[in-house]
């Protein structure tokens, strides 16, 4: 394993690190605003009522984004009638290269339901501060680059606040589960007593 | 996380819409099936694999709290987490398990009872309080039964002495420019603990799978029960000495977390306590006090001495009382000093031994040189390092002129006034009082008590009496134990300082926070030279009295680190440590004294037992003697400025 990121160094060479500080005190998750896949603007608010699944990540990214993609469709289709309660975004930290277009054809392809959401690079690291979302861009040789990044999902219930993090790389059931268990919290709360 | 970033590669070459599967390849055990056959419950052993150390964390709530706290009576398992990890393999695998662990604790009521899951984070900068809560919140839904606590620490300082604890290597991932990428490297490791604290099993990648860990747990309980010994633990035998801590050390001052470790003023209230009351009838594990037959315990003495005691006009400058060395909070010592400092900051060559049952003591300071608590207070009076009166007379005078002790002396000691013997035999009666036993060892041995002491003190005593033979010299007798032979022996400690053997360098607090090691070269052109100290010898002149010191009570010795004559050793595992390479070699060593071959657990267990030996009524004593008034110049004193009156301050 050693060896492999050796060597994986070399073929990478990072130049410039898009470093994510953060005041201690600033809030956790909170409302933003950026572009949606059909060029729209889009703010958080606009989903009160509905659980959000955030999740960030950008369309080159070779295999972490599209395993949770997939993930997040599979428990998308798995609420059924529930489906509609339930929001799934997409903010793309690569603004240099997702448009609206390319993020159109790309959450598309996983689920019909989820939308992409772009921004300015300033737009984009304002929302990864908010939700402690560390990323940096790693240059490589042939000109090209990579962004690594944390890859948590972020649940956000009907009023827009922060309600958990889920892990990448648990199964799909525990997150239907967690999804689940929201909802049902989310239905007590909302009905007027 | 390598291994992502190399599948990363391979894969960035072919289209995404090809890797749409659920899940990666080759993902751990812990994610399917157990691939072999369990061995049967109870059918295996799972020996003690060291202690699980403690250390300071934070819950989700943001509340400070020790890890052992935590732990509580309950057999654990600790997972070292950070709530970014994106290795599938590590972090997230986990929390995997876990969960389903809680899951199961719906159907196992003795799961959720005696089991508990604790994960903790190794990224403080990240995990806050707050996001180890929103972590948390994802795996509630794994029903209500039993306990999974997600904690973090408040900085660094507090973490890195448990990672190293625990044997965590993290490492923040670098590229190959040196420039940090997201993540950590870690191994998994996830670790057993018993209600002892002892470590039971580690689980690593290929074997953390909820089957196992579930086997492991009840063959745990299972040989307890066959055992016959219900877990009770060592944790609540600290509760006694809640009173009892060290000022602020200020570690992790630099960070913005830092909160203050000082006892805030609400704690410091005062109850005064029937200290004649104790003295008469000194606490479980302890004989009768040897009074002088011309100096009986009153209570007006009793009181007399405390008022002393405390009373900073009794130095020349008007500063330094005797409590400012035995401060009643760090176990009648001074936690924070090797060797004491006395009036305007002078050095004094020797640490500040407890006062605790020094009533017991037939031999007074490290050499011995003293043999009455009524004589030796002339020796801190006196010293010029230490409270630096110039003469008894003087110290007499002053007294007289104090309004304070108008009366006072006369009532106590029938019509006497103040004198050279009223004064030590007020102070002496005051510290005669501060007895100090029924600990959890005494409840044990002399109570009758058989949960009182844990299985690890437990065998930590028999050790201390056997192999060890510790006993030999800290006596334990049949019907209370005084922990000392009220004798002097050479253990090389004071061989080793004298001749001058200590490391090239040393590390050096200059900041909160920043330590630097220092050159012994460097250190020796601003310190001031070592001090001499040959111990008995000087009182003796006998060359065979060299380097030899009193025997010390052990009682409360979790109180009073630092530990020997010269304060030397900073923790009882190091004193364990010291004996187990047979102290330090010398043509006068007490033979007694001997490399002892102890294994790790066996050193753990003696360190449990020397902690299982802190007085039940500690905090009755620290609490009484914060009800004492602090004698402090007013008007009226005398001044040591001019001889004449203070003027109001
Ligand atoms: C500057 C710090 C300092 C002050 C002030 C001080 N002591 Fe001490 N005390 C020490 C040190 C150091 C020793 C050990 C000295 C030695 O062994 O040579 C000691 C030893 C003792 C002992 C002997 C304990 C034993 O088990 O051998 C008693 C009792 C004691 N002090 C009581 C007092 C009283 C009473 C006062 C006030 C009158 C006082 N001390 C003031 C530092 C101090
Ligand atoms: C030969 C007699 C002898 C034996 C055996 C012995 N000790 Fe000691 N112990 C001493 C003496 C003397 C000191 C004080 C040394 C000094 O001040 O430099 C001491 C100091 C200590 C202290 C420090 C107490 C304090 O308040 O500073 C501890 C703890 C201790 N011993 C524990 C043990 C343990 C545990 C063992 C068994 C492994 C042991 N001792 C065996 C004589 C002995």
């Amino acid at each position: 394993m050693g060896r492999g990121r050796r060597i994986l160094m070399l073929l990478l060479s990072a130049v410039l690190t898009l470093a994510v500080s953060w005041a201690d005190s600033e809030e956790l998750g909170g409302n933003f605003s950026l572009t949606d896949h059909n060029n729209r603007p889009f703010e958080l608010h606009q989903l009160k009522g509905k659980l959000v699944l955030l999740f960030f990540g950008y369309t080159y990214c070779p295999d972490i984004c599209p395993t949770e993609l997939a993930n997040l469709s599979a428990v998308l289709n798995a609420l059924d009638d529930q489906a509609e309660r339930v929001q799934g975004l997409f903010v793309s930290l690569d603004p240099g290269r997702d448009t609206p277009a390319v993020l159109h054809d790309y959450v598309r392809h996983f689920n019909r339901g989820l939308v992409g959401l772009a921004g300015s690079e300033e737009e984009v690291a304002q929302v990864a501060r908010q939700y402690r979302v560390d990323y940096r861009r790693h240059e490589k040789e042939d000109g090209g680059y990579s962004i690594d990044h944390s890859v948590n999902l972020y649940l956000i219930d009907s009023q827009g606040a922060l309600s958990a993090v889920v892990p990448y790389g648990l199964p799909p059931q525990h997150l239907l589960e967690t999804v689940r268990g929201l909802l049902a919290e989310m239905a007590d709360k909302d009905s007027p007593s | 996380m390598y291994r992502l970033l190399l599948t990363s590669l391979l894969l960035a070459v072919t289209p995404f819409s090809m890797v749409t599967a659920a899940q990666l390849p080759d993902t751990a055990p812990g994610y399917g099936k157990l691939g072999y056959p369990l061995p049967e419950i109870g059918s295996y052993a799972l020996p003690s694999l060291g202690r699980a150390a403690n250390g300071e964390i934070i819950d989700s709530r943001g509340q400070r709290q020790s890890l052992h706290d935590i732990f509580s009576d309950r057999y654990v398992l600790l997972a070292f987490i950070y709530s970014t990890c994106s290795d599938v393999n590590g972090c997230p695998l986990s929390s995997h398990v876990f969960y389903k662990i809680k899951s199961a604790m719906k159907r196992d009521a003795e799961l959720a009872d005696r089991l508990k899951m604790v994960s903790l984070s190794f990224d403080p900068e990240n995990d806050t309080p707050e996001v180890m809560r929103l972590y948390s919140n994802n795996f509630r839904y794994a029903g209500k039964a039993g306990e999974w606590q997600f904690i973090t620490t408040a900085s660094q300082q507090q973490l890195q002495p448990i990672l190293r604890a625990y044997n965590q290597v993290i490492q923040r991932e670098v590229d190959s420019k040196g420039n940090p990428v997201v993540g950590f490297s870690h191994v998994l490791r996830v670790f057993l603990i018993d209600p002892d604290k002892a470590i039971r099993n580690i689980y690593s990648v290929d074997f953390l799978h909820h089957e196992l860990i579930i086997n492991d747990l009840k063959t745990l309980l299972r040989q307890e029960t066959v055992q016959g010994r219900m877990s009770k633990t060592a944790v609540e035998l600290d509760e006694p000495a809640r009173l009892s801590k060290p000022g602020d050390d200020k570690q992790g001052y630099e960070e913005e977390s830092y909160v203050t470790r000082s006892l805030d003023l609400e704690s410091r209230r005062g109850e005064a306590a029937d200290l004649l009351g104790i003295a008469n009838s000194p606490p479980l594990g302890l004989p009768p006090i040897p009074v002088p037959a011309d100096n009986p315990l009153t209570r007006e003495k009793i009181e007399l001495g405390r008022r002393l005691f405390f009373d900073r006009r009794l130095s020349l400058n008007d500063t330094f009382s005797c409590a400012m060395c035995h401060v009643p909070e760090q176990g009648f010592t001074s936690n924070e000093l090797a060797m004491a400092v006395g009036i305007e900051g002078r050095s004094v060559r020797r640490n500040s031994p407890t006062v605790y049952n020094s009533a017991y003591a037939s031999l007074l300071f490290h050499d011995g040189r003293e043999e009455s608590l009524e004589q030796q207070v002339w020796g801190p009076l006196l010293a010029r390092n230490e409270m630096a009166n110039p003469s008894v007379g003087y110290v007499l005078q002053k007294i007289r002129d104090i309004d304070d002790y108008d009366g006072r002396f006369e009532a106590a000691f029938d019509g006497r006034g103040v004198s050279m013997e009223t004064l030590g035999m007020a102070i002496a009666s005051y510290q005669r009082t501060l007895v100090s036993a029924n600990s959890a060892f005494d409840r044990w041995r002399y109570g009758g008590d058989k949960q009182a002491l844990s299985a690890t003190a437990r065998r930590g005593f028999d050790l201390f009496v056997g192999k060890a033979g510790c006993a030999s010299c800290h006596r334990i007798s049949d019907d209370h134990a005084l922990f000392t032979d009220n004798d002097l022996h050479n253990t090389g400690i004071g061989y080793r300082e004298s001749m001058g053997i200590v490391p090239e360098k040393q590390p050096i607090l200059v900041a909160p926070g920043v330590v630097l090691e220092v050159d012994r070269a460097v250190i020796e052109q601003v310190g001031e030279p070592p001090p001499t100290d040959v111990g008995r010898y000087e009182v003796t002149q006998n060359p065979n009295d060299r380097w030899k010191y009193k025997t010390p009570s052990l009682r409360n010795v979790a109180l009073t680190a630092p530990y020997m004559h010269n304060g030397s050793l900073g923790t009882l595992r190091e004193v364990v440590d010291f004996y187990d390479r047979g102290g330090v070699s010398n043509e006068l060593l007490d033979p007694l004294i001997r490399p002892l071959g102890l294994s790790e657990t066996e050193k753990e267990d003696l360190v449990a037992f020397l902690q299982s030996l802190t007085g039940g009524n500690v905090d009755t004593l620290v609490a009484d003697a914060f009800a004492a008034p602090v004698g402090d110049v007013g008007k009226g004193d005398p001044s040591w400025v001019h001889g004449t009156e203070v003027e109001v301050r």
